[in-house]
């Protein structure tokens, strides 16, 4: 539930969600849910040129298992609120 | 639906929101669907109505209409809501045939091929 | 008690719990690596990393002589999410 919790507070911000394809979309964090699957506003993807199909695309839904990484805001990191959810999460598991 | 969990309704809206609309589905081998989309779950599974593929060889591109289809969720990449107001793709790009783009394509993969099988035929010199 | 508790290795995850806050060595699928300080993980050892650094390694076959061409990219991130 960590990254679920994780996520929902940062919604509303602009993060860059990089797919397991190496496509890389950039946008407005619009909802995520327990899967990790995300929703993405205003979007636009980083190398357009190499993506024509996504010209158009300006919302989307992004399934969780494809993501491999998104980068996050630098002010969407509370280093200590982390790592003590981190440690509640490993003591419950 | 109705049994369906709390978290599973907040999914549900997530994807409502694009009910009726004309979508691009992106798909894990790499195929492009475009359709409107009549029903979804959970699992990201979806009906599209009016579906086509898009295929994409450089500068070239074609529609193959498919009809009403069922997308499997665990194929699912990303879908996309399109734009109606902007232009699909870039003005450079050319529509062909379905035989022309099915060329192309078949061009695009014999040369991926090659490449392949030439670099298999180099390993067996490989000793280091 | 707590401290016991934090200390004590019993399961492999423990060991990277022990690695909170330090900076970690991630080796990821298709040839790629990262660095960075590790805040937060969990069970799927989806994690979050700062300052971080990505190395991407390919391997390009040249045209024409069909060498191999290796390749490294780098770069650096501030804050970064990894997935499972």
């Amino acid at each position: 539930m960590l990254f679920f919790s994780y996520f929902k507070e940062l919604v509303g911000k602009e993060v860059t969600v990089e797919l397991k394809n190496d496509l890389a979309i950039r946008g407005i964090l619009h909802s995520v849910d327990q899967y990790l699957n995300i929703k993405l506003e205003n979007t636009r993807v980083v190398d357009q040129d190499k993506y024509p199909h996504m010209l158009s695309v300006r919302n989307c839904f992004i399934r969780g298992s494809v993501v491999r990484y998104v980068q996050l805001p630098p002010d969407g990191v509370d280093i200590d609120i982390l790592h003590d959810a981190t440690r509640r999460e490993a003591r419950g598991g | 639906m109705s049994c369906s969990g709390l978290d599973d309704v907040f999914l549900s809206t997530s994807l409502a929101s694009y009910l009726d609309k004309k979508l691009l589905v992106l798909l894990r081998d790499g195929r492009k669907l475009l359709g409107i989309l009549r029903s979804f779950d959970q699992f990201a599974n979806a009906v599209l109505e009016g579906a086509c593929e898009r295929v994409i060889v450089g500068d070239l591109y074609c529609d193959i209409p498919l009809g009403l289809y069922v997308i499997r969720g665990e194929n699912v990449v990303l879908i996309g809501e399109l734009d109606l107001e902007k232009e699909e793709l870039p003005a450079h790009m050319i529509s062909v045939s379905v035989a022309e783009i099915k060329k192309a394509q078949k061009a695009e993969r014999d040369a991926t091929d090659l490449k392949g099988s030439m670099r298999k035929r180099m390993e067996f010199l490989d000793f280091d | 008690m707590a401290s016991e508790e934090e200390s004590t290795v019993k399961e492999p995850l423990d060991l990277i719990r022990l690695s909170l806050d330090e900076r970690i060595y991630v080796k990821l699928r298709s040839d790629r690596e990262l660095r960075g300080k590790l805040h937060a993980y969990d069970q799927h050892l989806n994690m979050i990393l700062g300052d971080v650094e990505e190395i991407i390694t390919t391997v390009e076959i040249d045209d024409e002589t069909y060498e191999e061409i290796v390749d490294t990219w780098r770069c650096r991130r501030n804050y970064h999410y990894s997935r499972d």
